[in-house]
């Protein structure tokens, strides 16, 4: 392959400390005892148990971005065939390379949110998430009261701090004091607004949020065993095999973005979408991190997110950085555009603007 | 990039605890995590197993109704949309061209060529108006000079049809009372619109009547920027358009902008949340 997943392009060999050879070290019998019995017999071998024997050359597959073009083939044909016998369907798991020049960059338009969150569930669709315990969704809908810049006399006696036993106390502001300005204060954010009321209220307005694609990523920083990284089109990826489950990246998101599968993912084989890549789509297992890849089955292929493709306003562009006339190029030429948590400096390149 | 031993033994340390707990896991049958919300997981069990919506429609309610067809693309057993259970808004494209004729002739942009629009496709309008599909002939079914007369000028009167479309033609909720339907509608050819300067225009094309008035936001949706586009992203590849009339009624724009749906259904609230902490704009802060 021409690619590598990785900015450092790490030697392979150099990988000399890879849990693969700490399996290795306790013994790759007692490991395969943990498993099954089945998981020692021959992989290639068609067994009447093809759970098994794909288990125990996963536990013993290397990182993704690491392997030769022959382990990786392996890896793939595994996935498929596991896929295809657990869902019932023909699934095809791919493992296009980054695109040559692209910078992959999104914007969305706040002004036209409703907040309807069809993203949300159209991502749930195209990405195999887990439909219930857990529910794992991707985009987050932050519904936000609007900021009041306007001054009424009606309000000038109300918001101040309540009296109490002690008598009034407080900054004595009124007005609008209390009430957000403007600015995308998070502040009364609900995520959980009903679905039996109609968007937009026009008190408020709506945020999704979702993995912000950071050119400084802290979840990769935090990660301890490289399972997450930036990929040289600037998405942030995991290898599902790779992740320990540890969590740290988690913790280190300002975003929220990443989830975890705290059971074994429900998923209906109905539901599955059965065209998948290796660091998007593919089914996950339980006690591995996952969240947004821009669809990466997609947009590797040219597609749009299905996010995007989704929304019922076009709040929603998506396109290469790099390139002068893309949609989101023009956007941030000549909107108001700012980034979300800016003062993090993870320096996202999910950007929202002002249409 | 060599990693020190240091690092390594913690890596050790942590597949290791990662191997005994997932062991753990497995043997106690233990759930780490017992959901709080079972209602909540129960609807999503029900709305994840329960039968697909057909009748499903995209930016405007029936104006931009789509029915659902199965494995349209059949190497992924995929059919063309995906709609939601609770509100029938369509989620999710297997074929984004599906049902899709090219946008046609357009004015070339300022550099004298086509633009963006070389592989651009639309959904045609005409099938989805009521009117339009009353007989053989479209509108001129009974627009044809005889039946319904061809107004003799612009002056807005009251009429006594298409109340569906505009209660009352006298406040047509568009322009401010500026305009009329004849500014938009052809006199003689009722199958048409009309531009400002007097050019037949079919209804697959309102953007080029709404772009005689809208110049600023016309130039924003040819690049992209106001509107929807959906297929490739990549400049210059096949993109499906949202024209004009997807979004917005042009009877009805100065009150509804864009008419309000009804949003797709809350994730359930995170362990030990009974109630959302939910806060109303207008309530004082402490
Ligand atoms: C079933 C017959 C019928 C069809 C089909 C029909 N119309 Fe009409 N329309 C009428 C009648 C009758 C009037 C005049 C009522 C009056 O003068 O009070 C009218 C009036 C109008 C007017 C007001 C201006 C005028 O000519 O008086 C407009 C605009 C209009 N129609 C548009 C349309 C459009 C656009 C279509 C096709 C999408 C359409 N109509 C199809 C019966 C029809
Ligand atoms: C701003 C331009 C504009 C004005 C003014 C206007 N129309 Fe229309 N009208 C349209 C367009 C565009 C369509 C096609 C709508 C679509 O594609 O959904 C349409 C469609 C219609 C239809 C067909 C709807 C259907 O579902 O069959 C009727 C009837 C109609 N107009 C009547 C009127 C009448 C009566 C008036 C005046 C009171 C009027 N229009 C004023 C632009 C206009
Ligand atoms: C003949 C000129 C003309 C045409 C054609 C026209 N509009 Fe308008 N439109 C207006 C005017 C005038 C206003 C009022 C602007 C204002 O009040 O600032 C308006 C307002 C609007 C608004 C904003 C409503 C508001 O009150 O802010 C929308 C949305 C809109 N038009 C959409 C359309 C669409 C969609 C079409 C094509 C179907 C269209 N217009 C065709 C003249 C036109
Ligand atoms: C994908 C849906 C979509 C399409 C397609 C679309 N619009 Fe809009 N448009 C919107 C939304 C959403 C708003 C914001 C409505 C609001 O403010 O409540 C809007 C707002 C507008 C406004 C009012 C903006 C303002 O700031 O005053 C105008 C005018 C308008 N659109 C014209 C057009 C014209 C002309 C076209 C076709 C060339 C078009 N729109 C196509 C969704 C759309």
């Amino acid at each position: 392959m021409s690619h590598k997943e990785t900015d450092n392009s790490t030697k392979k060999d150099n990988a000399t400390t890879s849990r693969r050879n700490f399996l290795k070290k306790i013994g790759i019998a007692g490991a395969a005892a943990l498993m099954s019995d089945n998981a020692s017999a021959d992989v290639s071998a068609g067994s009447s148990n093809p759970d098994a024997e794909i288990t125990a050359s996963e536990w013993l597959q290397g990182h993704f971005v690491l392997m030769s073009d022959e382990e990786k083939k392996n890896a793939i044909g595994r996935l498929e065939k596991r896929y295809t016998a657990q869902y019932g369907k023909k699934t095809t798991v791919s493992d296009a390379p980054p695109l040559e020049g692209v910078l992959f960059g999104y914007a969305l338009d706040i002004s036209k949110c409703i907040g309807c969150r069809r993203c949300v569930h159209a991502c749930v669709k195209e990405n195999n998430q887990s439909r219930y315990n857990p529910v794992i969704q991707w985009i987050q809908v932050m519904k936000i009261p609007r900021g009041n810049f306007a001054f009424s006399a009606e309000k000038l006696n109300e918001g101040f701090p309540k009296s109490s036993a002690m008598g009034d106390y407080g900054v004595q502001v009124g007005g609008n004091a209390y009430a957000p300005v403007g600015g995308l204060s998070v502040e009364h954010a609900d995520s959980y607004y009903p679905a039996d009321e109609k968007v937009p209220d026009k008190n408020f307005f709506y945020v999704p949020v979702q993995c912000q694609q950071c050119e400084k990523p802290p979840c990769v920083k935090a990660c301890p065993v490289r399972a997450t990284f930036r990929d040289p089109n600037g998405v942030v990826l995991i290898d599902y095999n790779w992740c320990i489950g540890c969590r740290m990246c988690q913790l280190a998101c300002p975003y929220q973005a990443r989830h975890f599968n705290w059971g074994e993912p429900n998923l209906p084989a109905e539901e599955m979408n059965p065209k998948t890549h290796y660091f998007g789509n593919r089914p996950r297992m339980r006690g591995v991190m996952e969240k947004c890849t821009f669809c990466l089955q997609r947009t590797r292929e040219g597609r749009n997110p299905a996010c995007l493709e989704a929304c019922p306003v076009g709040a929603r562009k998506f396109g290469n950085l790099l390139d002068p006339d893309s949609d989101v190029r023009k956007i941030l030429a000549t909107k108001k555009v700012f980034r979300f948590k800016d003062e993090m400096s993870t320096y996202p390149k999910f950007f929202y603007y002002i249409g | 990039m060599k990693l020190q031993s240091a690092p390594v033994t913690i890596i050790i340390a942590l597949a290791l605890l990662a191997v005994v707990a997932g062991g753990l896991a497995l043997v106690g049958g233990l759930d780490i995590r017992k959901e709080k919300n079972p209602g909540d997981n129960e609807l999503a069990k029900a709305a994840a197993t329960a039968q697909p919506v057909t009748n499903c429609f995209e930016s405007r309610e029936t104006y931009s109704a789509v029915a659902r067809t199965e494995n349209v693309v059949p190497q992924y057993g995929y059919p063309n949309v995906k709609c939601s259970n609770t509100t029938s808004g369509v989620l999710w494209y297997g074929d984004p061209f599906d049902g899709t004729i090219p946008m046609g002739e357009m004015p070339k942009v300022a550099d004298e060529t086509q633009g963006d629009f070389v592989n651009a496709v639309v959904k045609p309008r005409e099938p989805r108006l009521t009117y339009f599909n009353m007989g053989p002939d479209g509108c001129a079914t009974c627009h044809n000079g005889t039946i319904v007369p061809f107004p003799k000028d612009k002056t807005p009167r009251l009429i006594g049809m298409h109340q569906d479309i505009v209660a009352n033609s006298l406040q047509l909720m568009h322009g401010r009372g500026a305009l009329w339907c004849l500014d938009c509608h052809s006199a003689t050819n009722r199958n048409r619109l009309l531009d400002r300067r007097g050019n037949e225009i079919t209804f697959n094309q309102p953007q080029r009547l709404c772009g005689s008035c809208h110049g600023e936001k016309y130039i924003d949706w040819r690049e992209g920027i106001h509107g929807k586009r959906i297929g490739e992203w990549k400049t210059g590849g096949k993109k499906r358009w949202w024209v004009c009339t997807e979004c917005h009624n042009p009877h009805t724009v100065q009150t509804i902008r864009f008419q309000p749906i009804n949003p797709e259904p809350p994730p359930p609230l995170p362990r030990g949340m009974k109630i959302a902490d939910y806060v109303r704009g207008d309530q004082s802060a402490h």
